[in-house]
C-alpha cells in the first residue's frame, strides 16, 4: 500500500511537466484564434509516445497503467491542454486495426471528442481531426468525420473548438465495456486536478507579492483561509485520484465507484479553485490577459464530460466498496 | 502506487474482525461520570489483555509493534464492529497523544512507568494546555511554575480540560521562566492528578454534560523528574503533542466517518418525510449523502496516503491540519443533513449518546471543529506551513 507517485511514476510525471510546459504552455491560449491541437503538435506528442502510455506493449504502446495515464493528464490539465489529447489516447486504445492504431499512436491522424447532446452530438477538438470518438459507460465508437455534418459554434473555452454534429455515419469500429469510459474519467479527473493545482499556485504566488494597505494580501486571513480551503479540496481530489487510478490498475471490484468519486471530487475542486482564484485576484482576475479565466473555462468543459454531478452521485450513493 | 495489503495485513484484519465479533461490549456505555470512565478502563484493559492495545506502539512498551497501516486496519474494524466510540472515550487523550508524546520525548523511566499503564487502561490522562486567556493563542499561557529544589511549584488555572475528574495524569504546560515571552520559557510536565492543591470545577456544555472542566492549581508540587523534554523547552514538546493530536488523533474518527455515512444512507431509506416519501427518494438528500460519501472516500484515501508515507519516513508530514479540517467539516455536513431528515426524533435528547447518537454527534460537531485547535487555527497553520504564505500574526 502506497499512495504517492514514486520512482518511475514520478519521473514520468516530471518529464510530462517539462515537455508540456514547453510544447503547449497555457500562454498559447492568449493568441487570437482557438488554440486546438494542430498537426505538428500532434506529431510531436506522438513522437514522444504520450498517446500510448496505457496501451499494452503488444499493441505498440508503452505498457504502462492507469496510474501513469492519470499522472500525464494532470500535467496536461495544468496547461489547459486540448481534449484532443485525451480523445487520441483513448482512440488508440480502442483500435483493433493495427494500421489505424499506429497512425493514432504516432499522431499522424487526429481524433476529436464526440459528446451526445439530445438528438445531436457536440464535437470538441481540432478541425484537422479526421476521426471522432464517442465514449459512454457502456461502449466506445470511432467515427470518420469526413462526411459528418458539422456546424461551427463559438466556443467559451478557447482550448477547444466547439461544433455541433447532426448526423454521423456508421462507426469505423466499436467496443463494448466500460474500460475506455473509465480511462476517460480518470483522464478528465486528472486534468481537473491539474487545473485546481494551477489555480492554487497562481493565487498563492500572487498573494505573496501583491500588497494592499501596506501588507501582502497573503497576510490577511480573508485570503489565507480561502487559499487553505482550496488546498484542502485539491488535496482531497488528488488523493482520491491516486486511489482510483491505482484501483483500476489493480482491477479491483470497486474501481468504478472510486473513479466516480474521483471525477466528482475533481469537478468540485477544480471549479472551486478556479472561482476563488479569480475572486482573490481582484480586478486583474477578470481580465482577458490573465490565465485565471482560462482555467475556469477549461474546467467548465471538463466537468461536463465523463460524468457530471448528478450522474456520478446517483451511481455513488449505493456503490459498495472493498477494504 | 499500490493498494495491495500484505498477507500479514490481511491475516491481521481477519483476526481482528473475528475477535471483535465476539468481544465488543453488548452493554451500553454509561453516558457520564465514574461509571463511564470505568467502562472505558475496562474496555481498554480487555483490549490489552487480549493483545489488541497499541497496535503501532513498540513491543518494548507493551504495544504490538505493527505498522501504521495495520493501525488503520484495526480502527476500521473497530468502527465496523460498532465498538465503543473513540472520540468520547475517557481513554482518548492517553492513547492518542499523551502516550505518543511520552514515547517520543520522555525519559526511559517515564516511558517504562507510563506507557504500559496507558495501554492497559490503568492510567487515564487529560490535557492541561488551554487557559482562560490562552486557547487559540496557546503561547499566551500564564500558569506559573517555580523550580524549588527537585520540585516545580505550580500556580494558575487551566481551561477546557476534558475528563479532568476521571484522569490519573495530566499533560501540563506551564511557564517556568516568569520573564519569558510567548514560546520561550515553557515546560511540559506530567502532573499526577492526586497531588494536593488541585481543584476541578466542571463546565456544563451544550451537550448536557460536564466532560470539560476548569482546573485550578494552588502551590501544587510536581517532581522535576516529571518534566518531559527540557525545563524551558516545553513548546517543542507541546508541538509534538499537538501534531499527534491533529494527525494521529483523528484517524479513528476519519475511518468511523466512512462507516457512519453508510449508516446514514441506510437510515434515509427508512425515514418517511411529511410528503410520505422516503428521505432517500428526495434527490437533494440523496445527492448530499452521496457527496458526503465521496468526501469520506477521499478522507480515507488521504489517511492511507499519509500513514503509508509515515510508515516509510518515520515522520508525520505537515498535512495533519488539512486532515482535521476535512474531517470536521465533513462530520458537520453529515450531522446537519441527518438532522434535517430525521424528523422529531432528532429533537429528543437526554444527553446520552447511546439513546440518540445522531443528535449527540450533531452537537459534538462543534466540539470537533473547536477542540485541538479551531478550524480557523487549522486554516492558519495550513496557510503558514503548507502554502508558506506571509505571516498574519
Amino acid at each position: 500500500m502506497f499512495l504517492a507517485p514514486e520512482g518511475d511514476e514520478a519521473e514520468i510525471a516530471d518529464a510530462a511537466a517539462a515537455f508540456l510546459s514547453d510544447a503547449l504552455p497555457i500562454e498559447r491560449l492568449h493568441a487570437p484564434d482557438c488554440a486546438d491541437m494542430d498537426a505538428s503538435l500532434r506529431a510531436l506528442l506522438g513522437e514522444m509516445g504520450w498517446f500510448a502510455l496505457a496501451l499494452p506493449e503488444a499493441r505498440g504502446g508503452s505498457g504502462l497503467t492507469a496510474v501513469e495515464h492519470a499522472l500525464f493528464f494532470r500535467e496536461v490539465g495544468r496547461q489547459c491542454g486540448p481534449i484532443d489529447i485525451l480523445a487520441q489516447a483513448l482512440a488508440a486504445n480502442l483500435c483493433s486495426s493495427a494500421e489505424r492504431r499506429e497512425a493514432l499512436v504516432a499522431g499522424a491522424k487526429g481524433v476529436a471528442m464526440l459528446v451526445a447532446d439530445g438528438d445531436c452530438w457536440r464535437l470538441l477538438g481540432s478541425h484537422e481531426a479526421e476521426l471522432g470518438l464517442l465514449v459512454t459507460p457502456e461502449d466506445a465508437s470511432l467515427y470518420s468525420l469526413a462526411d459528418a455534418a458539422c456546424e461551427d459554434r463559438a466556443a467559451l473555452d478557447p482550448a477547444n473548438s466547439l461544433r455541433v454534429v447532426s448526423a454521423l455515419p456508421d462507426p469505423l469500429e466499436s467496443r463494448e465495456g466500460e474500460q475506455l469510459w473509465q480511462l476517460g474519467q480518470l483522464g478528465a479527473a486528472a486534468m481537473l486536478v491539474g487545473i485546481g493545482e494551477a489555480a492554487l499556485d497562481l493565487i498563492v504566488d500572487y498573494a505573496k507579492v501583491r500588497e494592499t494597505f501596506g501588507r501582502p494580501i497573503g497576510a490577511y486571513q480573508a485570503v489565507r483561509h480561502a487559499c487553505a480551503d482550496m488546498a484542502i479540496r485539491t488535496e482531497a481530489a488528488r488523493a482520491q485520484l491516486w486511489y482510483a487510478s491505482t484501483a483500476l490498475k489493480e482491477s479491483r471490484g470497486d474501481a468504478s465507484a472510486h473513479i466516480d468519486a474521483a471525477k466528482h471530487l475533481a469537478n468540485e475542486a477544480a471549479m472551486g479553485s478556479a472561482d476563488a482564484n479569480i475572486q482573490l485576484h481582484g480586478g486583474i482576475g477578470v481580465t482577458d490577459e490573465h490565465d485565471a479565466h482560462l482555467l475556469l473555462k477549461h474546467a467548465l468543459l471538463l466537468t461536463r464530460i465523463f460524468g457530471s454531478k448528478r450522474g456520478l452521485l446517483s451511481r455513488l450513493l449505493h456503490a459498495r466498496l472493498e477494504d | 502506487m499500490d493498494l495491495r495489503y500484505s498477507d500479514e495485513d490481511i491475516a491481521f484484519r481477519a483476526r481482528a474482525r473475528e475477535w471483535l465479533k465476539d468481544n465488543v461490549p453488548q452493554e451500553r456505555r454509561p453516558a457520564s461520570g465514574k461509571a463511564a470512565s470505568q467502562f472505558d478502563r475496562d474496555w481498554q484493559g480487555k483490549l490489552f489483555e487480549n493483545g489488541w492495545a497499541g497496535v503501532a506502539w513498540p513491543k518494548e512498551y507493551g504495544g504490538l509493534g505493527l505498522s501504521g497501516l495495520q493501525q488503520v486496519i484495526w480502527y476500521e474494524e473497530l468502527s465496523r464492529a460498532h465498538a465503543p466510540a473513540q472520540h468520547i472515550s475517557t481513554a482518548y487523550v492517553a492513547q492518542m497523544h499523551a502516550g505518543p508524546t511520552v514515547m517520543a520525548r520522555g525519559t526511559e523511566e517515564q516511558r517504562a512507568f507510563h506507557l504500559p499503564r496507558i495501554l492497559s487502561g490503568k492510567s487515564l490522562w487529560c490535557q492541561g494546555f488551554s487557559e482562560p486567556n490562552a486557547g487559540s493563542d496557546l503561547a499566551a499561557l500564564k500558569t506559573k511554575g517555580t523550580v524549588d529544589g527537585d520540585t516545580i511549584i505550580v500556580n494558575g488555572a487551566k481551561m477546557w480540560t476534558t475528563d479532568a475528574a476521571h484522569a490519573d495524569f495530566m499533560e501540563l504546560l506551564i511557564r517556568t521562566d516568569p520573564d519569558s515571552q510567548r514560546h520561550k520559557g515553557l515546560t511540559w510536565l506530567i502532573c499526577d492528578m492526586t497531588t494536593p492543591g488541585i481543584d476541578i470545577k466542571p463546565i456544563r456544555t451544550m451537550l448536557q454534560d460536564d466532560h470539560v472542566n476548569m482546573v485550578f492549581f494552588d502551590d501544587v508540587r510536581i517532581p522535576l523528574a516529571n518534566v518531559v523534554g527540557e525545563v524551558g523547552g516545553g513548546w517543542s514538546t507541546a508541538l509534538a503533542t499537538l501534531s499527534f493530536e491533529r494527525g494521529l488523533g483523528f484517524i479513528a474518527d476519519q475511518l468511523e466517518l466512512f462507516e457512519r455515512v453508510g449508516r446514514a444512507i441506510e437510515l434515509a431509506g427508512t425515514v418517511r418525510l411529511d410528503d410520505g416519501r422516503l428521505a432517500i427518494e428526495h434527490d437533494d438528500i440523496a445527492q448530499r449523502l452521496a457527496s458526503i460519501k465521496a468526501d469520506t472516500m477521499a478522507i480515507r484515501a488521504m489517511t492511507l496516503a499519509e500513514i503509508t508515507e509515515t510508515d516509510r519516513t518515520g515522520e508525520p508530514g505537515p498535512k495533519g491540519s488539512m486532515m482535521k479540517l476535512m474531517v470536521t467539516t465533513t462530520h458537520k455536513a453529515l450531522s446537519q443533513l441527518v438532522g434535517e431528515f430525521l424528523g422529531w426524533g432528532f429533537m429528543e435528547f437526554d444527553g446520552d449518546r447511546a439513546t440518540n447518537p445522531w443528535t449527540h454527534d450533531y452537537l459534538w460537531s462543534w466540539v470537533f471543529s473547536i477542540a485541538g485547535g479551531t478550524n480557523e487555527i487549522q486554516r492558519e497553520i495550513t496557510a503558514d506551513r503548507v502554502l508558506e504564505l506571509p505571516k498574519a500574526r
